[in-house]
């Protein structure tokens, strides 16, 4: 905290720096006849502070104080401009007198509130497609590294979940149901650059987001919006807005809010007895032994690191001149991360923001950029599948293993009589995760406005998505265990980067038809071309032996051996749009809109280049209606919508038409001299020549209203999506010879609903606000062209060669578990023998007592694959989010809460085929004897009931959250200084509090796939649409914070 | 009018796009593709290579067949770490419950010999579209080529699994389970037409710089193995239509007399841990044909190496010359017994710890522990006491071995042809048994009971032995395998059970994975008793 005083005390003098030059500059002014004029701008509600008073005309202007009064020096006849954003600007001529109050009307129920469509702006209230729009302001009050985490129970129908607690890791965002196989992310627009991820902003410097749901606000971005689009604005300055400095500050500490508990030493001897005994053998220790054992090693104590550090500083400067409007954001961004802290999972990022548009020619050209830079230094803990999973080696390392040795080193534990075969998980965590990721990246364009004639307008960008990354690592030298060791050092570097270009062309005309009829048409282009290149190498044999030093040239090794090197270029990625799109509206009753996209693109061959993308969309604003005129006061305003249309999506690798051959490690050696290696070549993928665009198509209906003199908005949708012809590299059979080619696999339905209600009002000076929103989804797969109507789900995914247990197949939700239903557990051995099947068959004939019982579907006296049905769904019905907040004099408060209802979560943290494997708690309820239990069986050393997939694994998944609670109080109201126009310190509490019946560490399990590698070296995630799978997941921090914002 | 100039103007640049021809026509940089490939006798050889590549690494994954082999066999436990999982066991017993997680035992090698099979078979759907030229030869050597390693890891599978998806071009279709008969017709036609169509070079007459290339002599020799194995296993009088007992032994008496191959004098030398100083190389004049391994595996990528013999090794025990391993294939007392004291292949094939006094002393972490480990492909230490590989700088000892795995030797070619009848039956018998006694050689009649006595001691821990018993029916190999014995598991002394009822129900063969059949939708049966 003493690093913030600082950043206050060199905020407040270059404050008044700025200040004292400010005022120099306005004495030049003083020379013509001028004089001061001072007043006051008020709205119904009482003063206005920060609203902008100008002189019509002139440059320069104020803003008004916190009590509303304002001073400027004009002359007689100038007008003054006064404005402010929600309310009606107004212009006042000065006379003779030295004093001009003001009062300014609301601007109608905020319905003039603009939002972000495709390539351009519209009215909230002529929005004819479902769209939720999410300020800046609110993201920022969430206080959260990543703005999409803000977006969190915001946004009804709009489901967020972490991929990981590990700072700086994405999230996934599922827009109305998980609608395909691969990727099902959202498109993501930053100020018109189209990108695949915003991470790396600051929500500090974010003005607005705007999530486009249904098609037909997306088909203007037809290619890639089947899954939604995300439009982000940044902040940028206001034509007449004052210079404005904001510094914003918090800074927490982060917590594990709920630790998994694992057996200890002497539960763990027990368990291990038992499961001995139950395979007919002797006891492996005497009671005496077990006595004599202690807790042993609490693994979770030990990866878990208390009271780690988050913060962030951000200074953003905003104002305009005559010519030009501009805007400014430097921040910094720290997390680390509460599994083993700062040194191996941390996340800290630099951002600087500059966004500018100046005028030419009297408004007829505008020319302006947007700029924001980001510096990310991430390094981070393996989190992911269960080959790469630092958690996960915690839970399964029996409480035997010491950490350390008598010499303060890492425990060597292949000397174990136990179990040699396990390694120290916390000494593997410190080895073998010493990175480091540093990322730039560049996000922006410059663009020009040419608008001869009003509102016909001309624009014409230029966009770049640049990013450059280089990691390093270094394995040291090791022996933890018989299979966890190293025998030289070894230092990796990498550098990838990438950039695209998008070049935009847009022509718009806007007017109006015998004054009823108004008509705005775009027609526009856009051409897309990303490129990149990595390369990386890996030696071994260093002459130091740590991260900093763990560069390629210092290692010794000239070995082929140890040496490992390789290059390659990203394989450029083009795509060619022309799209255009018709509003019209007649006197702002009737409202009609129109889009059409074409999109090729260089991912299908010539033949299946091309996509196109219609949609259609209308509303009714019924409150604009002569009959409903006498009902404002209760029925404010009333719009029904209705649209139609449909989008794309081309998310697949380059070149999938195309049948690769392979190059790549395919050596053998002839003759006599070892090492010589002869290259070898083979087809690595079947190609697909016929592979062509994945088409979403979608209805929406809905309204939106505002009631009790606005005091209540409700906003509702119906939806049905379909997507067709998913884009989808379905698992083959082996003796297809080679990788699976990406095929159009099919249909998926997601219908749902949608509410959002909120009710404003206030008691006195206590203003408050409730929100509640709530989404319902179902999802089901449709068609799926294959023979057998399932695209079967990964193998290895549960614990090592566990088999298939999720797939996507005609009639059922996608990635649904598919498993055996089980039926309590046996408590005798005549309970055995009595389940028969009709035909008098023992069932399990094998099973013992305390084995599970599981229920024979088909009725054929056997328990195998046929007998497998859906036992659990990952889906969930229902998300929903409550937002409260209040104000009274200075203090504001929020709480923020979400949650989902209706899926199941598979959770697996033990490795089934390791006998050793330490168990969780719940194990301590299992079957040990008749009575003793009829939900978990008895322990075994090879997983009897565990090996073939069941309910037994499955649990309830619901949860509400209480995200966020912030308490703050604004002090300017206390120092009344004409140029601190906020002071407000917060005190916020994030993840505070979960409310679920998931026993895991978290039930938000944000399970991305399998990431993998094909044959042809290229990074593909298999089964993207997999999820509700904990197998061991860095959990959510719980924060608490305090922070401050200044406004000067 | 200014306007539409603007229009103009506008509309202009709005098409800017559409005038750049070939926009959206992008080429793959770093890999060819199926189109430019395989048209030049170059990118045959390197296709070629690819299947050799294909066949080396069928073995990367999963458990390795010359490990499964043996283990299965009457020569050796499942053995492995004593904390490890019961994969091993399951094999060896033949019984699923002993490891039911363990579905996909083989699932790895299934893929990967499909993969193989997939390189060979675009390699020969392809023969007729590269311009061979003017060398009329060439299309014949490597077809033949793709065609032995064909038939060779046919072969391999239709032992393992019995019944297989037999296929000769590339597909994607779900195809079922062939008929073994019709799966050794392939193996047989592929290898007839391999050793009639490849040029007629001997071993002394190859160049060094091709040893390890499929010959004639090679497809002759797995020809005969073939023959023995299909009409002993399912009792017929002729390899599938294709070949006759007579031409059986017709092509192994062609690669006696023309093969232009020999006896290593000595047996030690012929196994570089039993020869640390004497190793008779590889390639060396006995060796008909190899997989060739080499050193330059690791885990990004090459797959070069020999991926299980670490598999073989003392269990986390290391004695020079002898390095450490998992312990995974503990060696069957009754073989050590099998011998006489006199024949020298006892102490060359077999590692016991008792009788060259090795101080071993990881019991606790061994599991079926009998005293004796595997010699032929045990790995090795190099003269720095460090893991052989670590000699070339490859640290990695569990992936870059790189001894060659010796399919078909010689002394195999001569007892198969004994055991076809030839007319110097004896003669060949003798030959073998003369090397492995030496001084001590006394003669002993050529019986049935002898040669496959003999084969048994010859070619101990090679991976033979199991197929051997199998061809002999199902009943003799179970029986023959059939114990209850003590072994030490973690030092302390359990009874091993392997029964005879297990290999009769299952007839020998392993489970098809799981994963396999599931994706098939039951297309793919499971074999009986898995």
């Amino acid at each position: 905290m003493n690093g913030m005083k600082k950043y206050l005390n060199i905020n407040r003098n270059s404050a008044f720096l700025l200040l004292f030059l400010t005022l120099l500059s306005f004495s030049e002014a003083l020379f013509a006849q001028q004089r001061q004029i001072s007043g006051k701008v008020t709205s119904a509600d009482g003063p206005l502070p920060g609203a902008v008073v100008k002189i019509k005309g002139k440059s320069g202007g104020t803003g008004t104080n916190n009590d509303g009064a304002f001073v400027l020096s004009a002359q007689t006849g100038d007008i003054l401009v006064i404005s402010s954003i929600g309310y009606k600007t107004k212009e006042v001529p000065v006379s003779t007198g030295n004093t001009v109050n003001v009062v300014l009307a609301d601007d109608n129920q905020n319905l003039d509130e603009v939002v972000v469509v495709g390539y351009g702006v519209q009215q909230k209230k002529l929005v004819t497609g479902a769209t939720v729009q999410v300020k800046g302001e609110t993201l920022q009050k969430q206080s959260t590294t990543n703005a999409l985490q803000g977006l969190q129970g915001q946004s009804p129908g709009v489901q967020i979940t972490s991929t990981s607690g590990q700072p700086g890791e994405g999230l996934k965002v599922t827009i109305r149901g998980l609608g395909t196989i691969g990727n099902s992310g959202p498109l993501y627009v930053v100020d018109g650059v189209l990108t695949g991820d915003i991470t790396y902003l600051n929500s500090a410097d974010i003005e607005s987001i705007d999530v486009l749901k249904d098609a037909a606000s997306a088909a203007i971005y037809g290619s890639q919006a089947a899954n939604g689009v995300i439009l982000v604005t940044t902040r940028t300055g206001k034509r007449g807005q004052s210079g404005q400095i904001t510094f914003d500050a918090y800074a927490g500490v982060q917590n594990v809010p709920k630790k998994i508990d694992m057996l200890n030493s002497q539960q763990y001897a027990s368990i291990m007895n038992e499961a001995a005994i139950n395979g007919g053998k002797q006891p492996i220790f005497t009671n005496g032994q077990i006595a004599a054992l202690g807790e042993g090693t609490n693994w979770m104590d030990q990866m878990f690191t208390d009271n780690a550090l988050t913060q962030n500083y951000a200074l953003g400067a905003s104002g305009a001149s005559e010519a030009s409007v501009y805007s400014l954001g430097l921040s910094y961004t720290g997390q680390a991360g509460v599994v083993g802290g700062k040194s191996l999972s941390n996340y800290e990022r630099y951002n600087f923001r500059i966004n500018t548009e100046h005028n030419f020619y009297k408004d007829i050209i505008k020319i302006g950029q947007h700029l924001t830079y980001s510096d990310i230094q991430t390094n981070g803990i393996g989190v992911g599948n269960i080959y790469n999973n630092t958690l996960r080696g915690a839970f399964n390392t029996s409480p035997f293993v010491p950490v350390y040795d008598a010499n303060g080193n890492f425990f060597d534990n292949s000397g174990s009589s136990w179990f040699p075969g396990e390694a120290n998980p916390y000494a593997l965590m410190v080895l073998t995760n010493q990175n480091k990721r540093t990322t730039q990246r560049l996000l922006g364009d410059i663009y020009m406005v040419i608008e001869p004639i009003k509102g016909l307008k001309f624009r014409t960008s230029l966009g770049m998505d640049y990013n450059n990354a280089d990691s390093r690592s270094f394995t040291p030298l090791y022996q933890l265990s018989t299979y966890a060791f190293t025998s030289t050092t070894k230092a990796s570097q990498s550098m990838d980067k990438g950039k695209s270009f998008i070049f935009d062309n847009l022509l718009s005309y806007q007017f109006k038809v015998k004054n009823d009829h108004a008509f705005e048409v775009l027609a526009g282009s856009s051409a897309y071309q990303a490129d990149g290149s990595s390369i990386f190498g890996t030696n071994t044999n260093l002459i130091f032996n740590d991260l900093d030093h763990a560069w390629l040239t210092n290692a010794t090794n000239k070995d082929g051996t140890g040496i490992n090197i390789g290059g390659r270029p990203i394989p450029s990625d083009r795509r060619m749009s022309y799209f255009g799109r018709i509003n019209y509206n007649y006197k702002e009753k009737y409202l009609l809109n129109a889009t059409f996209r074409a999109d090729g693109s260089s991912r299908f061959s010539a033949a299946n280049r091309w996509g196109y993308f219609p949609s259609i969309s209308a509303g009714w604003v019924a409150t604009n209606e002569k009959f409903l005129e006498g009902q404002k006061g209760w029925l404010d305003f009333l719009k029904v919508r209705a649209s139609w249309g449909q989008v794309g999506n081309q998310n697949i690798p380059a070149f999938q038409y195309l049948a690769p051959v392979n190059l790549a490690y395919t050596n053998y050696t002839f003759g006599d001299k070892e090492g010589a290696l002869i290259p070898g070549a083979y087809q690595s993928r079947i190609s697909n020549p016929n592979i062509k665009w994945e088409t979403s198509e979608q209805a929406n209906i809905g309204f939106d209203a505002n009631l009790l003199k606005s005091k209540l908005t409700i906003n509702f949708d119906w939806y049905n999506k379909t997507t067709k012809d998913w884009l989808l590299s379905a698992p083959i059979l082996a003796t297809a010879g080679a990788d699976a080619p990406f095929i159009n696999g099919g249909n998926v339905e997601n219908k749902g609903v949608e509410l959002a209600v909120t009710y404003r009002s206030n008691i006195g000076d206590f203003n408050y606000s409730v929100g509640v929103n709530g989404a319902y989804n179902k999802n089901k797969v449709v068609n799926i062209p294959t023979a057998d109507q399932t695209i079967h789900g990964g193998t290895g995914v549960l614990y090592d060669n566990s088999l298939e247990f999720y797939r996507a197949q005609s009639g059922f939700p996608i990635g649904y578990f598919w498993g055996l239903k089980s039926a309590g557990i046996f408590q005798n051995e005549a309970e055995v023998q009595n389940y028969r099947s009709a035909a008098g068959k023992v069932i399990q004939p094998t099973a013992l007592p305390g084995d599970a019982r599981f229920t024979d579907i088909n009725g054929d006296g056997v328990i195998d694959n046929n007998d497998r049905t859906m036992v659990g769904n990952p889906n969930p019905d229902y998300t929903f989010g409550i937002t409260l907040s209040g104000d009274y004099k200075g203090f504001d408060f929020s709480v923020v809460a979400s949650g989902v209802a209706g899926n199941d979560i598979v959770q697996s943290y033990r490795n089934q085929t390791s006998q050793f494997s330490n168990y969780t708690t719940a194990v301590l309820d299992r079957w040990h004897g008749e009575g003793t239990s009829n939900t978990v069986p008895r322990v075994t050393e090879t997983p009897v009931s565990y090996a073939t997939f069941s309910d037994l694994y499955i649990q309830k998944g619901d949860f509400l959250r209480i995200s966020n609670i912030t308490l703050g109080y604004d002090l300017g109201k206390i120092f009344k200084k004409s140029y601190l126009k906020q002071v407000r310190l917060y005190a916020a509490a994030l993840n505070v509090y979960t409310f679920t019946k998931y026993n895991g560490m978290d039930p938000e399990i944000g399970y991305g796939g399998l990431p993998s590698t094909n044959s042809n070296g290229e990074s593909i995630v298999q089964d993207a649409y997999a999820s509700g799978i904990d197998v061991g997941y860095y959990p959510r921090p719980r924060t608490f914070m305090f922070g401050a914002n200044f406004k000067f | 009018m200014k306007a539409i100039k603007i229009f103009t103007i506008a509309a202009l640049i709005l098409s800017l796009g559409a005038c750049k021809k070939g926009f959206l026509d992008v080429e793959p940089i770093t890999t060819v593709t199926e189109e430019n490939f395989y048209k030049t006798p170059k990118d045959a050889y390197t296709a070629l290579v690819g299947c050799y590549d294909g066949m080396q690494i069928v073995w990367t994954e999963g458990v390795s067949l010359p490990v499964a082999a043996e283990v299965m066999s009457d020569n050796a436990f499942g053995g492995t770490g004593n904390s490890d999982g019961f994969g091993y066991q399951m094999l060896d017993e033949f019984d699923k419950s002993r490891s039911p997680a363990d579905q996909d035992l083989f699932g790895g090698n299934w893929v990967l010999y499909y993969k193989a099979l997939f390189r060979c078979n675009t390699l020969i759907a392809k023969m007729d579209q590269i311009q061979w030229g003017t060398d009329a030869q060439l299309r014949k050597t490597y077809e033949s080529e793709a065609r032995y390693i064909r038939a060779y890891l046919l072969f391999d599978m239709v032992r393992l699994w019995g019944n297989i998806p037999l296929i000769t071009v590339p597909t994607s279709e779900n195809i079922p389970q062939s008929n073994p008969e019709a799966v050794y017709k392939q193996i047989a036609e592929d290898l007839k037409f391999a050793s009639e169509n490849m040029l007629v070079t001997s071993y002394t007459a190859q160049p060094v710089a091709e040893h390890g290339r499929a010959t004639k002599y090679a497809s002759e020799a797995l020809l005969g193995r073939v023959y023995l194995f299909y009409t002993g296993y399912y009792a017929k009088t002729d390899l599938a239509g294709v070949v006759t007992k007579p031409q059986a032994l017709a092509y192994l008496e062609d690669v006696i007399t023309n093969g232009g191959y020999g006896l290593v004098e000595n047996f030690a030398n012929l196994w570089p841990a039993a020869s640390p100083t004497t190793y008779a190389g590889e390639d060396n004049k006995e060796t008909v044909f190899a997989i060739k391994y080499t050193y330059t595996s690791d885990y990004n990528g090459n797959r070069d190496g020999n991926y299980w013999m670490v598999m073989t090794g003392m269990r986390e025990f290391s004695f020079a010359p002898y390095g450490n391993g998992w312990g995974g294939q503990t060696v069957n007392p009754k073989l050590w017994n099998a011998y006489a004291s006199t024949d020298t292949r006892r102490s060359a094939s077999i590692i016991s710890i008792a009788g060259e006094n090795i101080p071993f002393t990881n019991q606790k972490g061994q599991r079926e522990y009998t005293g004796y480990y595997g010699k032929k492909y045990s790995p090795m230490l190099g003269a720095d006491g460090k893991p052989l590989p670590d000699t070339y700088g490859n640290p990695n000892f569990q992936i870059a071995q790189f001894q060659d795995y010796v399919v078909i030797r010689y002394a195999d070619v001569l007892l198969m042809a004994a055991e076809l009848g030839s007319p110097n039956a004896q003669t060949y018998f003798d030959r073998v048994r003369q090397r492995a006694y030496l001084s001590a050689f006394t003669p002993l009649a050529l019986t049935t009971d002898n040669l496959f006595q003999e084969r048994r001691l010859e070619f101990a821990l090679e991976g033979i032995r199991y197929y051997d018993l199998l061809r002999q029916g199902v009943p003799k190999a179970a029986q023959t395998i059939a114990e209850s014995v003590s072994l030490l598991n973690g030092g302390a002394p359990v009874t091993k059970t392997i029964s005879a009822g297990n290999i009769t129900t299952t007839q020998g063969l392993q489970q098809i994975p799981y994963t396999q059949i599931t994706l098939s939708n039951g297309t793919l049966k499971q074999n009986a008793g898995w």
